[in-house]
């Protein structure tokens, strides 16, 4: 019975694992990384072009984004951020969530934004990864990470074994 | 699934270290979280892929990948008009 068990997990995380898991964007600007820096930390510029929020750039800090509901995603309107990371005109991570209402979650995932200065100007990268489901049984909610790990182990084994079937 | 990838699978499963209370919690989230559903046959757990997870998890990256297109392109404009 675990055998089969462990079957369908693998199954699942490998199906997963297929997905496209990440959103990335390169932008480049002509503003020095202090400004661009700006336009994501103080809630009056990023609500210029973001959404709405009660942003700031404190580790631990809970925020939240206002924007339309989506029946059809069964979303209500609001993401539920913690910041995770600040590197002052480096490095932003925020923890990105989102649901039905009522503060129930359902997505989960991760924004990542990089800073690189160059010589006349400034690279912004945006990486948004890490999309799961969250069934919303508190007791669970630590097994995310633990997840993702798995699946990259069980994505290695797979990749081995076939590299094992192709050589001669 | 085939018959091909079952072989795999199953000897991926022999080699992935996991504890039986690791993976029971894990099938638990998975099931609340739409991605199988688990039938109790007799002594057996028999469990099936359910499309509606992974549906629901592809719609919300479908609606992020527009959502950042469409924003990010308003601070190009808006950080590009700054420079004029």
């Amino acid at each position: 019975m675990l055998g089969n068990l462990k079957v369908t997990y693998i199954c699942v995380t490998l199906k997963l694992h297929n997905m496209k898991q990440e959103i990335n964007h390169t932008l480049f600007f002509t503003q020095s990384p202090q400004e661009v820096w700006e336009y994501l930390t103080i809630p009056e510029l990023m609500e210029q072009w973001l959404m709405k929020s009660d942003f700031k750039p404190i580790v631990g800090y809970q925020f939240q984004f206002n924007s339309k509901p989506i029946p059809q995603l069964d979303f209500d309107g609001t993401f539920y951020c913690t910041v995770l990371e600040v590197v002052p005109l480096k490095k932003l991570t925020y923890s990105w969530k989102s649901g039905p209402g009522e503060r129930n979650i359902r997505i989960d995932s991760i924004v990542e934004w990089v800073l690189n200065a160059k010589e006349n100007g400034t690279e912004l990268v945006l990486k948004h990864s890490g999309f799961s489901l969250v069934d919303n049984l508190p007791m669970y909610a630590g097994l995310n990470d633990g997840w993702l790990k798995n699946m990259h182990k069980i994505a290695a084994l797979l990749n081995k074994k076939h590299d094992g079937t192709t050589k001669a | 699934m085939l018959a091909k990838d079952s072989l795999t699978i199953n000897s991926i499963a022999d080699n992935f270290e996991m504890s039986r209370p690791a993976v029971s919690k894990h099938i638990k989230v998975l099931c609340g979280a739409g991605f199988i559903s688990i039938k109790d046959v007799g002594r057996e757990r028999h469990c099936t892929l359910k499309q509606d997870g992974f549906n629901e998890l592809q719609k919300w990256i479908n609606f992020f990948d527009k959502f950042w297109n469409t924003k990010l392109n308003k601070l190009q404009s808006l950080l590009n008009q700054k420079t004029k």
